[in-house]
Parts: C-alpha cells; sequence; structure tokens
C-alpha cells in the first residue's frame, strides 16, 4: 500500500516536472539567448547552452538608448503598472459588487456595455480614443495610461462577479438582520471573501500593463518617459537590424518583476488548500 | 414640527441612497464614467466610420452608405479571415480551458511543490505576446526546428508547417493553449473558494475521486468555467499579435485572422472605414456566439446567488 | 425598443456634427491655436507666430523648439541624438525634443498624429511616403530662399525626392536601389558563370536552377520583405520595349502603364518555377526569414538574394568573418539589350511637416543634417549613401571593402539609360496590391492557379486602385 502510494506520488511529480519543462522549454530559450551572440541566436540552434556565454548583451542593452538607460525605463513601468493595477482592483470590485449582488434595471444594460467594449478590436477604436486625449489635452502625460483602469476593467469586472456569485446570499441577509447597510456588506462581508479573486486580478492585470506597448507607444512622447516594453521594442526594427540578444536580455530581466509578484501573490492561492481534502 | 421633517427628509435621503437603484449606480459608477467618457466616442465614431471612405491619411470621412459592408460580401480574403479565425476559436478555446483546468486541479494537491510547479507552468504566459517568444514559436516549428527534427527522429520525414495553408494555424493555436495561465490562476482561484464542508460531506458518502470531481467541483466551478469560457472566446476573436509576429497571415491567408485583417486595411492599406465595418460585422458575430453561450449556461451552472 | 434606437442615432448623430465641426475648425485654425504645439513652445512664441520668419540661423533670434522622430536602430538613436546635441550648441535657440521608435511603432505613432494634426516638425519618411503627401511641406521655398544650401547636391539626388511637377518632398537621408547579392565561391563550385551587368532573367533563373542542382541548396533566396514587386515584378514591365515605355503604372499615376496583363506572365511563371522546383524558398521557408542577417543567403544556405544595396555592407562583413565571398550583381533584364529598368531612389528622406509651426528653422536643420561634414562623420552614413558631394567623398575616403563595393554598385546604376522623367510616388492602395500579387504567385507555386490568371488577376487588382 504504502510502496504504491510512493510509486504513484513519483510518477506524478515526474509528470509535473517533465511536462513542465517542455512548457517552459521556450522561455528558457529566450534566456539563454540573452547569453549568445546575434549570429548564434539567429541559427537558430535548439540547445539552451550558449556556445560561449557572454554577458554583454546585458550590457549593451542596458545602456538603453541616447543615455537613458533601462534604469529608467524599468522604473516608469514600474510605477505606471503599480499604480494601474491598483485602480484595476479598487473599481473593478465595486462595479462588480454592483452588477453582482444589486438588483436594479438599468444593470443588464451595463453588463452589456461591459462586454460591448472588449469586442471591438483595438485598431479601430485607438485613432477615436487618442483624439479624446488629444482633445483633453492630456497626451505626451501618464494619465491616459492610468485613469482608465480606475474606471473599471471589462475581464477583472466580470471576474469578480463570478466569484461573488460564489458567496451565500445567506451572509447578505444575515449582516442585514445585524445592521449592515449595502455599502458596510460591500466592506465587510464581500471584500474580505473575494481575496483569491483579488489576488487573481493582481498578478494578472499587473504582467499585463507591465507588458502593454501600445498605450505607451501612443501617448507618451519624450525618450524619458517611455515604458520597458516600449523601449524592448526599440532593439527590433524591421527596416535596419535587430539586436535579439539585448532584446532577449532586456526581456529576461523584463521578467522578473512580474515573476515576483507571482511568487508573493500565489501564496494567497494556494494556501489552504491543502485542508480541502483532495487527496485523491 | 419642524423636527419631524427634518427626520423625515433624513429619512427619506437615507432610503434614497440605500435603494437597490441608488446603490447600485454608485458602485457601478467607475465604470459608468469611464464607459461614457472613453469607451462610448470612440465606440460609436468606428460605427459611423464604417459607413464611410476613411483614410487615416486623409482625415476626411466620406459617407458612402453600406458600400463597405457590400464590399465584405465579394471579398475572398474577409470571408477566408472569417473562416480562419473560426477555426482557431472553435479549437483553441475548448483546448486551452480543458488543459487550464486540468493543470490547476493537477496542482491542488498538498504538497510544498506545488508552488514551484504552478510557477513553471505559469511562466509562458507571463512571456505574453513578446516578440522574443514569438521568434522562438517561429524556430520550434521552422523547417529545421524542433518539431521536425523529433518527426524525423520517429521516422516520420519533416512538416513544413508555415508553407501549407492547412497546417501553418496549429502553431499558433498551440502557442495559444500554451499561454493557459490566466485561465490557470484563476481556475485555482476558483478551486480554493470550494468549501471543505462539500469534500467531507462527499467523503463521509463513499464517493471516489472520479464522483467528486464531476458531483462537486464541476458544478461548483461552473460560474468560473463560464466566465473563463466567454472571455476566452472573447480574446480568441481578438487574436493578432501571433499571427502579425510570426506568419503576417500567411501562406495564402491561411492565418488571416480578422484582427489581423483588420489591422492591415486599417493601417497598412489605409481603409479605416471599411476595418471598422468588418469590426463591427464581427462584433455581431461575437456578440450571437456570446449570446448563445449565455444562453446555454443557465442548463449547467450551478448558481449560488441566484439571478 | 424604439426608443433605444432613436437614442442611439440621436447620439451618433451629434457625433457626426461634432466631428464634422472638429474637423473643419481644425483644418481652419491657425497654427498658433494648437494645443500640442503649445505645450511644447514658450508662450511668447506662440503669441508671435508672425516671427516665423526670421532667420533661425542668426544667434539673437528667439528660441524656438522642434520636434523630430525617426525610426532605427540603436546604433542609429545613439548617433542621431548626438548630432541633434550637436546642432543644438551650434545654434542655442533651437531645442530640439527627438522620439525614436521601431520601424513599425513610427508608423503607428505617426497615424495618431496625422489624425490629431501634430506631426513633428521634421520627420522621417521611407518608401510609402505618398500616404502622408497632405502632412508634408515643399521644400522649394526654403532651396530658393537659400535656406536650404544644395550646392553640393546634384540635380539627380534632388529629384529622387521630388513629384513630376517638381514639388521638393524632402531632402533624401541615403540614396538606394536594388541588386542581388551572390556568393562567388557557389557559383564556381557548381559551374555556373558569374553575372554580368547585362544578363536576363533566364540567366538568372538557369543559375538558380543548377547551383540549387549541385549543391541542394536554394539557388536564390527571395525578398524578406514584398519589395520584391517593385524589385522584380514592376521593373521586368519597366524593361519591355524601349527605355520608359512601359511602367507599371503610368508617369501620372492616374492608370497602368501597360494595357496587356500577358506582359508580367514570364515573369510570374518564372518565380512560381523556381519555387515549384525547390530553387527558390517557398511561402513556409521564406516566412522563417526574419530579417537580412538571417536570410538564407547569410546562412550558406542560397547562393543568391535579392536586397536593397544599402543592406550589402553588413551581409558582406558577416559573410567574410565566415570565409565567404559575396559580390552584388544587377538585378536581370527581360532582354540583354533591353532597359535596365532599374534607378537610383531615395532610402528614406527628412521632410518638414505642415503641422510645423516652425518650417523654416524645421528645413535649415535638416540642411545641416545632409550638408554638415561634421554631422556626418557622426552619422557615418548609417542612414545611407549620402546625397552630398563633399560628405559622400570623405566617406568613400574610408569605406570598408563591402562599402566600397556598394558604391562601385551605385555608380554602375547611375549609368544606366533612364527614362526622361520618372514618377517617385505610389498610388495609395500600392501595398494591397503587393499582397495580392503574392497570394497569386504562391497560388501558382502551388499549382492552384495558372500563370496566365496570376497575371490577370494582378492586373484587376492594380485597375481597381483607380477604379474608385
Amino acid at each position: 500500500m504504502n510502496m504504491k502510494h510512493t510509486l504513484r506520488k513519483t510518477i506524478y511529480h515526474l509528470f509535473v516536472v517533465i511536462f513542465g519543462f517542455v512548457m517552459i522549454y521556450p522561455v528558457l530559450w529566450m534566456i539563454s539567448g540573452s547569453f549568445k551572440d546575434n549570429a548564434e541566436i539567429l541559427r537558430g540552434t535548439l540547445s539552451l547552452i550558449p556556445q560561449e556565454p557572454k554577458m554583454s548583451n546585458y550590457s549593451t542593452g542596458w545602456r538603453g538608448f541616447s543615455g537613458i538607460t533601462f534604469a529608467t525605463f524599468f522604473g516608469n513601468s514600474l510605477w505606471i503598472t503599480v499604480v494601474a493595477t491598483l485602480g484595476t482592483v479598487i473599481s473593478s470590485s465595486l462595479v462588480a459588487y454592483s452588477l453582482s449582488r444589486i438588483r436594479y434595471k438599468a444593470k443588464k444594460l451595463w453588463f452589456t456595455c461591459m462586454l460591448a467594449t472588449m469586442m471591438l478590436p483595438g485598431q479601430v477604436i485607438m485613432i477615436p480614443s487618442f483624439l479624446i486625449w488629444h482633445g483633453l489635452g492630456l497626451t505626451n502625460t501618464y494619465v491616459p495610461l492610468i485613469l482608465p483602469y480606475f474606471c473599471g476593467q471589462a475581464f477583472f469586472i466580470y471576474q469578480m462577479m463570478q466569484f461573488m456569485q460564489g458567496i451565500p446570499r445567506e451572509l447578505d441577509e444575515a449582516a442585514t438582520i445585524d445592521g449592515c447597510s449595502k455599502y458596510t456588506i460591500y466592506t465587510h462581508i464581500i471584500l474580505p471573501l473575494l481575496k483569491p479573486s483579488i489576488v487573481t486580478t493582481i498578478i494578472i492585470q499587473f504582467y499585463w500593463k507591465w507588458d502593454d506597448y501600445m498605450g505607451p507607444l501612443l501617448y507618451l512622447n519624450r525618450p524619458q518617459s517611455y515604458t520597458a516594453s516600449l523601449a524592448i521594442k526599440l532593439f527590433a526594427d524591421a527596416a535596419s537590424t535587430t539586436d535579439y540578444g539585448a532584446m532577449f536580455a532586456m526581456s529576461t530581466i523584463s521578467l522578473i518583476p512580474v515573476f515576483l509578484i507571482f511568487l508573493f501573490f500565489n501564496r494567497y492561492l494556494v494556501q489552504g488548500i491543502g485542508t480541502s481534502g483532495l487527496k485523491g | 414640527m419642524k423636527n419631524t421633517l427634518a427626520t423625515t427628509k433624513s429619512y427619506s435621503f437615507k432610503k434614497f441612497m440605500n435603494s437597490n437603484n441608488t446603490v447600485g449606480h454608485i458602485f457601478a459608477a467607475p465604470f459608468i464614467f469611464g464607459f461614457i467618457c472613453f469607451s462610448l466616442i470612440p465606440i460609436l465614431t468606428s460605427f459611423y466610420y464604417s459607413f464611410t471612405d476613411y483614410s487615416l491619411g486623409s482625415k476626411e470621412a466620406v459617407f458612402v452608405g453600406i458600400r463597405n459592408f457590400a464590399k465584405l460580401l465579394t471579398d475572398e480574403v474577409f470571408v477566408k479571415s472569417l473562416v480562419v479565425t473560426l477555426k482557431y476559436v472553435f479549437i483553441s478555446v475548448p483546448l486551452k480551458l480543458a488543459f487550464a483546468l486540468f493543470v490547476a486541479f493537477l496542482l491542488t494537491r498538498k504538497s510544498r511543490l506545488v508552488t514551484v510547479y504552478r510557477s513553471l507552468y505559469y511562466v509562458p504566459s507571463l512571456v505574453g505576446g513578446s516578440i522574443a517568444v514569438a521568434l522562438v514559436w517561429k524556430q520550434l516549428f521552422a523547417r529545421k526546428g524542433l518539431f521536425n527534427a523529433v518527426l524525423t527522429d520517429m521516422g516520420l520525414g519533416t512538416i513544413n508547417w508555415f508553407g501549407d495553408e492547412t497546417l501553418a494555424l496549429y502553431p499558433l493555436i498551440l502557442m495559444s493553449v500554451w499561454q493557459f495561465g490566466s485561465s490557470m490562476i484563476i481556475f485555482a482561484a476558483g478551486l480554493k473558494e470550494i468549501p471543505v464542508s462539500y469534500y467531507e460531506a462527499a467523503k463521509i458518502d463513499g464517493a471516489n475521486g472520479f464522483q467528486t470531481f464531476f458531483k462537486i467541483t464541476l458544478p461548483c466551478l461552473s460560474p468560473i468555467i463560464l466566465y473563463n469560457l466567454v472571455m476566452q472566446t472573447i480574446s480568441a476573436f481578438m487574436a493578432f499579435t501571433q499571427a502579425f509576429v510570426i506568419t503576417k497571415g500567411g501562406p495564402n491567408n491561411g492565418t488571416m485572422m480578422y484582427a489581423l485583417y483588420v489591422y492591415n486595411q486599417a493601417f497598412k492599406y489605409n481603409d479605416m472605414g471599411y476595418a471598422c465595418a468588418m469590426s463591427w460585422v464581427m462584433l455581431v458575430v461575437m456578440s450571437i456566439i456570446t449570446l448563445v453561450i449565455f444562453k446555454t449556461s443557465k442548463m449547467w451552472v450551478f448558481s449560488e446567488a441566484g439571478d | 425598443m424604439k426608443k433605444k434606437l432613436l437614442a442611439v442615432l440621436l447620439s451618433a448623430s451629434m457625433l457626426l456634427s461634432l466631428t464634422a465641426c472638429g474637423g473643419s475648425t481644425e483644418q481652419a485654425a491657425a497654427p498658433a491655436q494648437d494645443a500640442a504645439t503649445e505645450e511644447v513652445v514658450p508662450a511668447e512664441e506662440a503669441a508671435a507666430p508672425a516671427e516665423e520668419a526670421a532667420a533661425p540661423a542668426e544667434e539673437t533670434a528667439e528660441p524656438i523648439t522642434l520636434r523630430m522622430a525617426w525610426w532605427g536602430s540603436q546604433e542609429r538613436h545613439d548617433r542621431t541624438v548626438k548630432v541633434i546635441e550637436m546642432y543644438e550648441a551650434e545654434n542655442p535657440n533651437v531645442d530640439i525634443e527627438y522620439e525614436f521608435y521601431s520601424f513599425d511603432d513610427y508608423f503607428t505613432k505617426l497615424k495618431t498624429l496625422v489624425a490629431s494634426d501634430q506631426v513633428w516638425d521634421v520627420f522621417q519618411l521611407g518608401g510609402n511616403f505618398p500616404e502622408y503627401m497632405d502632412k508634408i511641406y515643399f521644400m522649394n521655398e526654403f532651396i530658393d530662399s537659400g535656406v536650404v544650401n544644395t550646392e553640393k547636391i546634384s540635380d539627380a539626388y534632388l529629384k529622387i525626392t521630388q513629384d513630376t511637377a517638381g514639388n521638393q518632398i524632402g531632402l533624401s537621408n541615403g540614396l538606394n536601389t536594388y541588386g542581388i547579392a551572390y556568393d562567388v565561391d557557389m557559383f564556381n563550385a557548381a559551374g555556373v558563370p558569374l553575372p554580368t551587368s547585362t544578363w536576363t532573367w533566364d540567366d538568372y533563373a538557369d543559375a538558380a536552377r543548377k547551383i540549387a542542382e549541385a549543391t541542394g541548396h536554394y539557388g536564390s533566396s527571395c525578398f524578406a520583405n514584398n519589395d520584391e514587386f517593385i524589385a522584380g515584378c514592376s521593373t521586368f514591365i519597366g524593361q519591355q520595349g524601349t527605355v520608359g515605355q512601359y511602367g507599371f503604372f503610368n508617369l501620372e499615376l492616374t492608370d497602368l502603364g501597360f494595357d496587356d496583363p500577358n506582359m508580367l506572365v514570364p515573369y510570374i511563371q518564372m518565380r512560381a518555377d523556381l519555387i515549384k522546383e525547390g530553387a527558390s524558398p517557398d511561402a513556409g521557408a521564406a516566412m522563417e526569414v526574419t530579417n537580412i542577417e538571417n536570410d538564407f543567403l547569410v546562412t550558406g544556405e542560397a547562393a543568391m538574394a535579392w536586397i536593397a544595396v544599402n543592406q550589402f555592407p553588413t551581409i558582406y562583413d558577416i559573410c567574410k568573418a565566415e570565409g565567404r565571398n559575396l559580390a552584388l550583381a544587377t538585378i536581370p533584364r527581360a532582354t540583354a539589350d533591353g532597359p535596365a529598368g532599374s534607378v537610383i531612389q531615395s532610402s528614406q528622406m527628412l521632410c518638414v511637416s505642415q503641422d510645423s509651426e516652425h518650417k523654416e528653422a524645421a528645413a535649415a536643420f535638416i540642411s545641416w543634417f545632409q550638408n554638415s561634414t561634421d554631422c556626418n562623420s557622426v552619422l557615418q552614413g548609417e542612414r545611407g549613401i549620402p546625397i552630398n558631394s563633399d560628405v559622400l567623398a570623405t566617406l568613400k575616403g574610408n569605406a570598408s571593402e563591402g562599402q566600397q563595393i556598394m558604391y562601385d554598385y551605385v555608380d554602375l546604376v547611375g549609368t544606366f539609360e533612364t527614362p526622361e522623367k520618372i514618377n517617385v510616388l505610389s498610388p495609395a492602395g500600392q501595398d494591397l496590391v503587393v499582397d495580392q500579387y503574392n497570394t497569386y504567385m504562391h497560388q501558382v507555386a502551388a499549382g492552384e492557379l495558372t500563370a496566365e490568371d496570376a497575371a490577370q488577376k494582378t492586373f484587376d487588382a492594380a485597375k481597381d486602385i483607380f477604379a474608385q
């Protein structure tokens, strides 16, 4: 019995690890590419070990452009991302509460509008949006990159709505009897129980915003204000040369913050699962 | 007398503030504000453009009625892009969701390694639509790439993935499935939400693993499944980056995703009016599919809150 | 339901009138009212747009802020910014705010700026410039007034950025033309005679086939981008008849420059046959080439490659390092004694924007950028072969082997007889034709279409541009 158990466990871990390696291989290839020279990358060898590992991609890449180093670009990315993520969590949870917990007439309309905002490709919305911000005199500032995130993001509003569906209505009723208003129910009952949903929102929104380069491209002008995602794209110029080594090196560094955020918040998703008795 | 009036007033104010309609709108205010200020005008503008001859260079939109929509019917590339996109959506979404759920479930076991494992599976999604990864992916399916090397070793000969219009879509589908991280995380959070007491009760009743999964896990997770299904379907319709970076829509428009064709029309061929018309046709297609999902969901989604 | 519909219609019509008003006022508005430029221009300056005429070179002039943008690589960004700082030091009243992007991003950004009437004062444009004609301010008046110095720029080189009416669209950053780079040793190993300056498409196809047979590699790689249409297909039309008799488009860009779709057939047939026979990459293989640096010629998997010649020095050096020897051949001709069809073109240029409040200052900067030897000793011809003869002479003085071959090649193409008049513009909609042509050509290679059908369809698609 015990041996059978150990065997099953080993097979499980073996499977998860081998499959995990296959999954992560392309990422490892990119990381190893950051230590290869351009010619070796372009030859497309599949080996993960560089012929002559070198760090120069990191120094060339970090040097950035015309005296602006990647320290500036990463700094810009970091604060935009943190503020936008914060905005998403706050606003989306408020809106989700309204759309999932409160019964009122217009709610279906707003829900439909919310889905509709996701159904038109960015390419056709981009220019009209730009013209609005231009009219407001807010281009070349960070406002267009941040403010919309304080107005709720459809993807996360709907996600939180679904999680709220899982919170029993009896809790609201009990709270109402205890004298809670609809406002305090949100702060005292819903928010604390929404933790896993909020954590997923933070993890996902963080890396989406971190990777987003279209917004920074449209709204930022001065190279000093570029984000890392936009700066990394500067290495790939279709019309002249592409410095893949430097691009891979900076992409690798760019992975670190997102990964750290993931590791930090992931604990809140795993914690407690062990007690759910799912031992197979 | 005065006093009672004041109290009635404050009472009615309180009542007003606590009425469902007020509370609903107050909480939804951020969205309503953002929608009206930043989304509505661009959406309506694009609708207007779809009836015009408008290029980004010229700036003047000339009203042409339904000409753009009529042109769509005879546009071979549009019809092809519609077929390609639907194929992409119908294959990649179910695969991605099944895979995400499977991995999320697999990784809920009690083990210290779980965090490590989940990170391992999540990393591909972190690198998202980056050029670096698209390049790697292209390399994997190149004529001398990893996949062909494996096929050759098995004695099956090589496949010209990007040279054959019927095959070229599959590397892109696979890449989309590979980036299942966000769905997985949301599933994982959903799994965590299922009350332990349900499982304990099932155990007492003598249910086995399969029964527990189908009788407890799946129903409890159904709102999340619905969510992931709707969101992944919409985002699959919008898929752009992979085709743009890896195949540019070729060969023979075999990977001409509709979002890429919209981009080409708007930015490469300078026909924003036509691009908008195309977008609105696709919006209708997407709405119908989403509506079908919602209607059928009433049969399989188990809701705690009702409504 | 009716009410809702009404509401939507109402808001839509309001929007219509709004955008219509917006459009007209914006167009009629004086440049001083442009909010965005106000932001970067000191208030006194914006208030006095009439001062614009003051010569910017004068030290006493009021402060001017110019906005400039370009696309390119890390090297180009670093060099250009250095040059900008030089200019600012020489002209203390001029402050240049620069932006740089990668190629695709540059044009996305430019389109948003076109839509909002705030295109950079000085901006870089490539072959797709006709799209932006409305935003380009012609430089003729500045040449006449001497703000732009053209003493050392030959008329021929000024003409490559002029339209047929003689309007100076911009000043070229670099000359360019197409060519075929080839691996000398692979030709010799296969026993194929080396290309001459009058070789024909038949010679080219024969060479490609023989080399493919002998080496198992591709005889000829293809263009990494869509330039094959211009370098090959449309050049092929110009090579027929007498010099200047035919062109893909006519001189006025009002129609095609030839009547018989069958004129395209031999070329399409030849390209498709080479693909079918494996002497040239098919669509899948072509997709693997992301950059000139991993073109099959550079990786040693092809004996020839179509290139824009400014790419030659880079690949020459890469191959040299591996002990391989590259050379440059002209684009083949339809007949050995027929027209060459090739012309020297501008690879990219700097233009003055219509939205600029300081057009003269912008033109003065461009003049300095193209003419100053100090400036160009920093730029090092990284954008292409300079048009200023002094600058070119300096660069030629310390050219590398690859660069020398490129310079000689451009001189050679310069001796070819060219039509009296050339329209450097291309009609809007050409990109769509190019994509359709490529699809048809690959369908011929796959046996789904005959070359005759592909020619007819390409012809019809091109005709369509002028139908509206």
